[in-house]
This record gives structure tokens, C-alpha cells and sequence, in this order.
């Protein structure tokens, strides 16, 4: 009987499997976490006057959007090397491609969120004597990430389900785990099935946490947060 | 300065937006402590000229003069000196502004709107911020509304706290933009009140308005606006009670039916 077979193999390689369980979580969360400071920087650089600082912040955004997960894996642990002269371990290599991934889209996400403050929150801000840097601190950006959270949520399930590329430069993931337990048993079916439903019952826990948290805000907020479409 | 100058000059002060000429050559004194009541249609220009006194907007042409700032096309300077950015802000926490969609900020409190700025522009405390803060909402009967959020109150009462908001900083000029045009008719009353009694108080005021009735009431001075550019100003009971331009007496006759 499979299911009894699945289960049965499921018991015999945890500890494997936790351990790239563990791999997964901790890589998603870091490179999220890199992602959420870059694509900060990224943002206030689109954002910003001065076409010097404007140019390569657009240009970052749009590389990071528009290259394949898998070509910036790659191209992080194969090329940089050559190219700054600086080898990071498979695991670094995927911390940097994924938050690179992630921060473009974060960046975009950043800057529809500021952009969609009223201009007369600005304004009145600019009115009563505030700098710039004054006004973005205290009324631009804390009503901007309440209506943020949502996106962010959003993309570290993306992120999420990307780090599941990282086995291919030998990240020993889940996904790395269950190729390694299949070439030990040569049985495919259970393993990746198991793996699949791993990945599902995560993905579908966040996800659930961010609906959730995105049904929430708009109520705890004190104002009228657009509700942002489907998770 | 002697006491006589106007605390505010404009002189031919232009406008545009893209090829749309909004401000085309306005001159015009308001002296210290006056009220002026700028009155005329929709699209005339004079909430941009409002705006354009505390630097909202840029203007193309002529100066704008306020106190000892001047504003032209190229910025603000003062003594022969640009001013930087940190100075423009200064500037513009020395006139209060009011606007017709009150502008109240949707994530802090009716109390936190007002102290924002005294503590975080003018450096002082909590406390003293918060006593100024309740005894100036006290005098516009909402006290009690301290820790509410805006989005609780209604329009006359969030136009109130804006107007509590921008006299904390003790202004010396008060511009007010349309403030009553966002209400129901039933809450201008309330405003206007405030505005009288309050705001105005022996400072000096420019305020935008389709209220005919409280322009002659509270204006020591009505200035008549159509196209971009000044058809008509004088004393209140002239320009509202016998218009001498056909465009003024038209305007008049139309709003006060």
C-alpha cells in the first residue's frame, strides 16, 4: 500500500528531512529579510530627484524583475566569482539570488505604497514646516506599509516556493534531501510526493497567515486601507 | 520693516501648468493684520494663488514677497540668500494653512495631528504641546475628541481640528483654502465660526471662499478673481454690494441667488 510506504519513508528519513526543512525556512527568512532592506534602498532610489541615484535603482529593479530565479542563482555562485572575485559557499550564493529576486519586486511593492498616499497628506505635512525626510518618516511611510503588508506577505511565499531551486548548486534543502533519498531507494513516487505535500502544507500555512493578517489590517488600521486582491 | 509695509506683496506674479496659464500677472498688498477674502469662479486661480504664497506651488514670473522672504521662479531667498530646503520648512511653519479637504493625518489621533508638529518642527515637549493642544480644542468645543481618529469625526469637526492644527504653531499668517467647500451646508456654520473667532484673530488672513456672506462679514478687504487674474478689489460692501465690473456684479448675483 503506498500511502503506508509514503509514511513509512516519511518516518525513516526525518531527520533528513527536517534538517532541509530547517535549510528552507532559515534561507527563505534570511533572504527575505536581505530583500526587505535592499529593495528599501532600491525604492527610495526610484523615488529620488537626483538621476544618479534614480538610473541604477531603476535599472536593479528591472534587471531583478525581469532574469529567471534560476539564471540569477546560476549566475550569482558561477559568475560573480570572475567577476568581483569573491566565491560565496551554495549557500550565501542562494541567499543573495533569492533576495535579489525578491527586492525588485518588494522595491515596486515599496513604491506603489508610498505613491498611493494622498497628496494632501504631503501637503498639509510640508505646510506645518516638516522636511522631507521628516515627513516621509512620520505620515508617508507608517500609513504606506500598513497598505505594504499584504504585498510583503505576498512575496515571501514566492520567495518561498523559489528556494526550492537552490538543490541545483547543492543547497542540501528539502528538495536536495529527497533527490539524495531517492538515489539511496530508488523510489521517486513517495519521495517527491512526500516532499510535495511537505512544501504544500507549509505554503499553505503562510498563506493562510497572510490572508488572514490582510482580511485583519484594514480593520485594526484606523482608516481605509484598500484591500489588496487574492493572496 | 516699518509697520506699515504689507506683510504680504505679490507683484505680477505668474502661473502656468504646462500651457495653461493659471496665474497671468496678480498684484496684490495685503497689509498687517488685514483678512482678505479672495472670492470668484471655479478655475480662477485663486487657490493656486494661496498655495502659492507658502510654496506649495512654484510660480514662472514676478516675486512673491512675505515678510522678509522673497519667492520667485528660481526659489525662496531672503537677504540676498537662497534659502535651503531646511529653511523653506521653517518658512512655512510661520503661516498656517487650511485646506477644503482638511488633510488630517488617517493614522494618528485628533491629539496626535496637533502635536505633531510643535513637538517635531518647533521642538517642544509633550507636555507643554498637549496642554496648548486641549486648551485650543476646548476653545472648539471638541476636548473630548482628543484620542479619537479622524475618521470618526465628522467634516465640521475634522475641519476644526485642522484648523487647531495649523494655529498651534502660532502663525503669523493664515491661509485658508476653501475650508468650508468639502461640508455639508449644515456644518459650515460651525467652521466659519471658529474661523471668525479664532483663526483670524488679529493676524493676518487670506481666505478663499464662496461664502459671500462671511467674506463680508470677516473681510476687511474682497478681492475678485476670474481667469488668472484680479478683475476687481476693494472694501466688502463695494466689491459684494455694488460691484463696478460686469464680470463681479454677474459673479456675485449668480453665487448669492
Amino acid at each position: 500500500m503506498s500511502l503506508i510506504r509514503l509514511w513509512n519513508l516519511l518516518v525513516e528519513y526525518q531527520d533528513v528531512l527536517l534538517s532541509g526543512i530547517k535549510i528552507t525556512v532559515v534561507l527563505a527568512v534570511l533572504s527575505m529579510l536581505l530583500a526587505m532592506v535592499v529593495g528599501l534602498i532600491a525604492c527610495l532610489g526610484m523615488l529620488s530627484r537626483s538621476r544618479i541615484l534614480r538610473a541604477p535603482a531603476v535599472l536593479f529593479v528591472e534587471f531583478c524583475r525581469n532574469t529567471p530565479i534560476l539564471v540569477q542563482l546560476v549566475w550569482v555562485h558561477y559568475a560573480w566569482p570572475e567577476i568581483i572575485g569573491v566565491k560565496f559557499d551554495a549557500f550565501t550564493s542562494s541567499m543573495i539570488a533569492l533576495a535579489m529576486q525578491s527586492s525588485g519586486y518588494l522595491a515596486e511593492e515599496y513604491r506603489a505604497g508610498i505613491e498611493s498616499i494622498e497628496k494632501g497628506q504631503i501637503e498639509a505635512s510640508q505646510s506645518l514646516g516638516m522636511t522631507y525626510w521628516r515627513l516621509m518618516r512620520r505620515i508617508v511611510i507608517p500609513q504606506a506599509f500598513i497598505r505594504m503588508v499584504p504585498g510583503i506577505l505576498n512575496q515571501f511565499v514566492t520567495c518561498f516556493k523559489s528556494t526550492s531551486i537552490v538543490s541545483i548548486i547543492a543547497v542540501p534543502d528539502i528538495m536536495y534531501q529527497a533527490g539524495l533519498i531517492v538515489s539511496a531507494t530508488f523510489l521517486p513516487m513517495p519521495v517527491y510526493t512526500g516532499v510535495a505535500l511537505v512544501y504544500f502544507v507549509l505554503v499553505f500555512l503562510i498563506s493562510s497567515v497572510v490572508r488572514w493578517l490582510s482580511r485583519k489590517l484594514p480593520m485594526t488600521s484606523y482608516f481605509h486601507t484598500q484591500q489588496h486582491a487574492g493572496v | 520693516m516699518p509697520a506699515s509695509d504689507p506683510v504680504i506683496r505679490l507683484d505680477k506674479v505668474e502661473k502656468r501648468f504646462g500651457k495653461l496659464e493659471v496665474l497671468r500677472g496678480i498684484d496684490l498688498a495685503v497689509p498687517d493684520s488685514t483678512t482678505i477674502a479672495l472670492i470668484g469662479p471655479s478655475g480662477s486661480g485663486k487657490s493656486t494663488l494661496v498655495r502659492c504664497i507658502n510654496h506649495l506651488e512654484r510660480i514662472q514670473g514676478g516675486a512673491i514677497h512675505v515678510g522678509d522672504t522673497t519667492i520667485t521662479a528660481d526659489g525662496l531667498e531672503r537677504g540676498g540668500r537662497r534659502l535651503s530646503a531646511g529653511d523653506i520648512a521653517r518658512y512655512r511653519a510661520g503661516i498656517g494653512m487650511v485646506f477644503q479637504s482638511f488633510n488630517l493625518f488617517p493614522h494618528l489621533t485628533v491629539l496626535g495631528n496637533i502635536i505633531e508638529a510643535p513637538t517635531g518642527v518647533l521642538g517642544w515637549s509633550k507636555a507643554e504641546s498637549t496642554d496648548k493642544a486641549m486648551a485650543l480644542l476646548r476653545k472648539v468645543n471638541l476636548a473630548e475628541k482628543a484620542p479619537d481618529y479622524p475618521a470618526t469625526l465628522s467634516g465640521g469637526q475634522q475641519q476644526r481640528v485642522a484648523i487647531v492644527r495649523a494655529l498651534i504653531m502660532d502663525p503669523r499668517i493664515m491661509l485658508f483654502d476653501e475650508p468650508t467647500s468639502a461640508l455639508d451646508p449644515e456644518l459650515t456654520g460651525e467652521v466659519l465660526r471658529v474661523i471668525r473667532d479664532l483663526a483670524i484673530g488679529g493676524r493676518t488672513a487670506i481666505i478663499v471662499t464662496h461664502e459671500l456672506r462671511f467674506a463680508r462679514e470677516v473681510a476687511s478687504h474682497v478681492v475678485f478673481m476670474d481667469g488668472g487674474l484680479i478683475v476687481e478689489q476693494g472694501a466688502p460692501d463695494q466689491v459684494l454690494g455694488s460691484p463696478r465690473e460686469e464680470r463681479t456684479r454677474s459673479f456675485v448675483g449668480r453665487v448669492a441667488h
